[in-house]
Parts: C-alpha cells; structure tokens; sequence
C-alpha cells in the first residue's frame, strides 16, 4: 500500500466529507429537522461528530484501497454508492422505528448517495499506486 | 448468479432473525429506556414493510460489494469486509451520539450487535458465493 497517497486521500475525502455534511444535514436539512426537534440535540456534540466523520472516512478510504488497489474515479466513486445503499437500508429501518418525516428519510437518502459517490471518486483520482518501474532490454 | 442469490437471501434471513432477536427481545429492556425517540408499537408494525425493505437493501448491498471485490477471498474476506462496514456504521453512530439524545450505553450495545451481525454476515456471504474462477478450479 502507498501510505502517502493513501493518507492524503484520507485527509481529501475527510475534508469533502465533512464539509459536505455540515452544507447538507446542518444547513440544508436544518428546517426538516427542526420539524421534529425533540429527536435531536440543542446543539451538537462536536467532538464526537468529527471522531465519525475521521473515522468514516479513514475506513472508506481503506474499502477503496482494498477493493480497488488500481485506483480510479468510477470504480471507486461505484463503490462508494454500494457503500452508501447500505446506509439507505439502515436509514430506512430507522423510519420505520423512529418518528422522523419522509423529507428527512428522503434527504439523508439522497445525502449519503451523493457523499459516499463524491468521497469515493476523490479517493479513487488520488490514491493511485505508482506501478513498479520497468526496465526495457 | 445462482450462488448470488443463494447467498442474499441467506444474509437476508440471517440480518432479519438477527435483528428481531438482538434488538426485540435482547435490548427489549434497553430500547424502553429511550421510548420517546420511538414510534409506538403499532405505528411500527404498520411501518414494518420498511424494514423488511432496509434489511433486504442491506444484504444485496453486501453481497454486491463482495462479489464485485472480495469474492476471491472466501470467508476470511467476508469476515474482513463485514468488520469494515460496521465500523463504517459506528462511525455514522458516533454522528447520531452527536446530534441525538441517545444514551452512550444504547449505542454501544447496538454496535455490539452490528459487529455480530456483519461478521456472521461475511461468514455467510464469504461461505456460499464463489466467483467462477474459484469454482471451476
């Protein structure tokens, strides 16, 4: 594994991730989810959603690195939406269970689709491992 | 294709009986403890379809993205894989801890038995689809 080009997707998709977050769930989002405010917190807890988003994006990088060693945009920004399926499942187990509204359900759906697609393809244009260089006869 | 298939369902069918015994009778105690950020029973018994819907794009997810890049790997990679997604899915309940009032105790009882439930999940997947190198050689 190329841990410089690996760390610097890391640092890339973190900083994509979480700014994405606060645009989308904590700005955009912000009215749908005053609408059942009584779910969430008054204000967050910072520390513990940045520990989330490093760790996500620590491990998306790490998926791409194994799934897709040769790197590349689609392939990983591909993976990257299988990834975020997954979150669609549990996001709609947690409508069933919890009283959020469908604009919410909806919103992280399509939320998460396009973060985990985004966070994949930036990882996957940078964490390219240099091919091993070939000597001509 | 067959395998494929085989395979979905049986993660399908595991996650499903997993989840009902894990977090219906388990955490059936724990979960009373945070009752106001639940629906009421009925409402979701009549919103069950959606988790049936949620678990069954969870399994195909799973199956896709190991068929697609850890398929050659067997159950190791299956097992790999599954640990990975749940820590992908601590990190997304460590921004739930963030910005909802659950308690620290509920969340990391549920990430207990996410780890189970993946794990068991790659095990599955790992054992009964082959990609179809594997399985001619």
């Amino acid at each position: 594994m190329d841990w410089k080009k690996f760390l610097i997707a890391f640092f890339a998709a973190f900083g994509f991730i979480f700014v994405f977050g606060f645009i989308w769930y904590g700005t955009l989002m912000y009215g749908a989810h005053q609408e059942v405010s009584t779910l969430f917190r008054t204000k967050p807890d910072f520390p513990w959603l940045i520990l989330g988003h490093i760790v996500m994006a620590f491990f998306l990088t790490l998926l791409c690195a194994k799934f897709v060693p040769a790197g590349g945009a689609g392939t990983c920004a591909l993976l990257g939406i299988l990834v975020a399926l997954i979150y669609v499942g549990a996001h709609l187990i947690t409508f069933a269970v919890q009283p959020i509204t469908s604009k919410i359900l909806w919103g992280w759906n399509v939320g998460a689709l396009v973060q985990f697609a985004v966070a994949g393809a930036i990882i996957g244009v940078i964490y390219k491992p240099s091919v091993p260089a070939t000597t001509r006869v | 294709m067959k395998r494929f298939v085989f395979a979905f369902l049986a993660a399908f069918i595991f996650i499903f009986l997993w989840g009902w015994f894990y977090n219906g009778v388990l955490l059936k105690d724990v979960f009373a403890e945070v009752q106001s950020l639940f629906r009421p029973r009925e409402e979701i018994m009549s919103l069950f379809h959606w988790i049936i819907i949620g678990q069954a794009g969870l399994a195909l997810s799973f199956v896709m993205i190991y068929a697609t890049g850890f398929a050659g790997g067997g159950i190791a990679a299956g097992v790999r894989l599954g640990i990975m997604l749940e820590i992908l899915a601590v990190s997304a309940r460590c921004a739930i801890y963030a910005t909802q009032p659950f308690p620290a105790k509920f969340l990391v009882l549920v990430s207990v038995g996410g780890f189970i439930e993946m794990i068991v999940t790659g095990l599955i997947v790992g054992a009964i689809y082959k990609p179809a190198v594997a399985r001619t050689s």
